[in-house]
């Protein structure tokens, strides 16, 4: 497919700054409300197109060195999950840690950035 | 039902209740209060206009209730008027709807004027006087509610630790989602039960965003549908989780320290507060409210609410802050 213009992350640029300058100060209550969270989605979005690839590679190394084979993110996500419910990993283990805060931290880096530092 | 005939059954099942005449004005469904209809109006009654709410329905839509206690209105009302005889300021209830009335399960209270969103709460210059008193009176307010007599709220369904973890295990279990993350904080909160519960009445909600404030402090405890008995040492923890801070620095709510709170509630029942217990249930609530974000996430989906769906997206703050309270970086 021929990549069409505007890419995706400006036209999500755009329609937030529509948003966020033009109709936003005209509302209250409710709609307000509820607007201020569709902007927050579509900056959600955004971030996630931009970022979610290189952190899941990133991710999949690291599932990778903690369950010592290869496979998909997913797949080996869900491994690591059956072993921490089984108690087949030591809730304790450094590299466990290490990994989870990671996974943590790239998921708040796409829904809610200001997290983590505040 | 039309708003007409709405009005008409209204005021119908206000003669009924209070034994005279009502003429219903300014009946308005608030936001707020995602789970259920809640409606404010004002009813002029013997010459005196009383300002009024009216609670209405349950989520029975919803997969998985049933999974987690919640009360039916009628037994929330009923513990509203234990709480309001053991000096807790819950609403005063007005009525508690009958089938003749035509409206549904559901009751009337009195209306308390204020504010209940946390963030105005935590930031207004107005509501500085209200902070600096309400860690103390949320440790006052706690200690009566954990006093009213479990004898005479014996539907309360009893949910200690174990059985709130197994239960959010379910949950999780139930819409087969995978985070690891979250599997080891349910697997950490089985391995870390406080010993020493206690069993009392346990509000279950007990949070900025819930409580009516002032300029003066705490004026109304509101949201008791998710009551139970358990645990008392629950409501302090889950008053301390940062997502209820919103955006304050302080510990409690946003508004106080631990210290106060503790002190206080120490104070008013006579029994000690093991901070280690109530960091348990700190860390616990940061589990409960991440499975409550998946939760209300895929109801979202469900629905097809962009309000709801948000909240979805917001699963690894508290577990976030679950990390640093049992790595002790707070």
């Amino acid at each position: 497919m021929p990549q069409s213009m505007p890419g995706v992350p400006a036209l999500l640029t755009a329609a937030v700054k529509y948003l966020e300058d033009e109709l936003l100060p005209t509302l209250t209550g409710y709609h307000r409300f509820r607007t201020r969270v569709t902007i927050n989605v579509l900056n959600t979005i955004r971030r996630e197109l931009e970022i979610r690839e290189p952190q899941s590679a990133a991710e999949r190394a690291r599932l990778r060195a903690l369950l010592g084979h290869d496979g998909d993110s997913e797949t080996l996500s869900a491994e690591l999950s059956e072993r921490i419910r089984q108690g087949a990993i030591d809730l304790n283990d450094g590299n466990l840690r290490a990994h989870l805060r990671q996974s943590l931290a790239d998921a708040l880096a796409i829904n809610n950035p200001k997290w983590p530092g505040r | 039902m039309s708003t007409d005939d709405f009005s008409a059954r209204l005021e119908a099942a206000l003669a009924r209740h209070i034994g005279q005449p009502a003429k219903v004005h300014d009946l308005q469904r608030l936001t707020g209060g995602a789970n259920r209809t809640t409606m404010s109006f004002d009813a002029d009654v013997a010459g005196q206009r009383r300002r009024l709410i009216i609670q209405l329905g349950m989520e029975t839509d919803d997969p998985v209730a049933g999974m987690l206690p919640e009360i039916s209105n009628e037994q929330q009302a009923r513990l509203m008027i234990a709480a309001q005889r053991v000096g807790a300021p819950a609403p005063r209830v007005v009525a508690i709807l009958q089938p003749a009335d035509g409206l549904g399960e559901g009751y009337i209270t009195e209306r308390i004027a204020g504010e209940t969103l946390g963030s105005r709460i935590v930031r207004d210059e107005r509501f500085a006087p209200a902070r600096r008193v309400m860690a103390q009176q949320c440790g006052e307010i706690l200690a009566a509610i954990h006093r009213i007599d479990l004898a005479e709220v014996p539907f309360l369904k009893r949910q200690d630790a174990a059985e709130h973890v197994a239960a959010h295990r379910r949950l999780v279990d139930y819409y087969g989602f995978v985070l690891p993350a979250l599997d080891l904080a349910l697997r950490w909160a089985a391995e870390n039960e406080p010993r020493n519960q206690r069993h009392t009445v346990v509000h279950g909600d007990f949070r900025s965003g819930n409580l009516i404030v002032g300029e003066e402090g705490i004026r109304c405890v509101l949201d008791w549908e998710l009551a139970q008995s358990g645990d008392p040492m629950q409501d302090l923890g889950w008053l301390c989780i940062r997502t209820w801070r919103f955006g304050g620095l302080e510990p409690v709510g946003g508004f106080g320290s631990r210290e106060d709170l503790f002190a206080a509630y120490e104070r008013a029942s006579g029994d000690l507060v093991d901070p280690g217990h109530v960091r348990f249930w700190e860390a616990f609530g940061n589990v409960k409210w991440s499975v409550d974000c998946l939760r209300l996430g895929m109801r979202g989906i469900d629905e097809v609410d962009i309000e709801r769906s948000a909240i979805g997206r917001r699963i690894e703050e508290p577990l976030w802050d679950f990390f640093n309270l049992i790595e002790s970086r707070e």
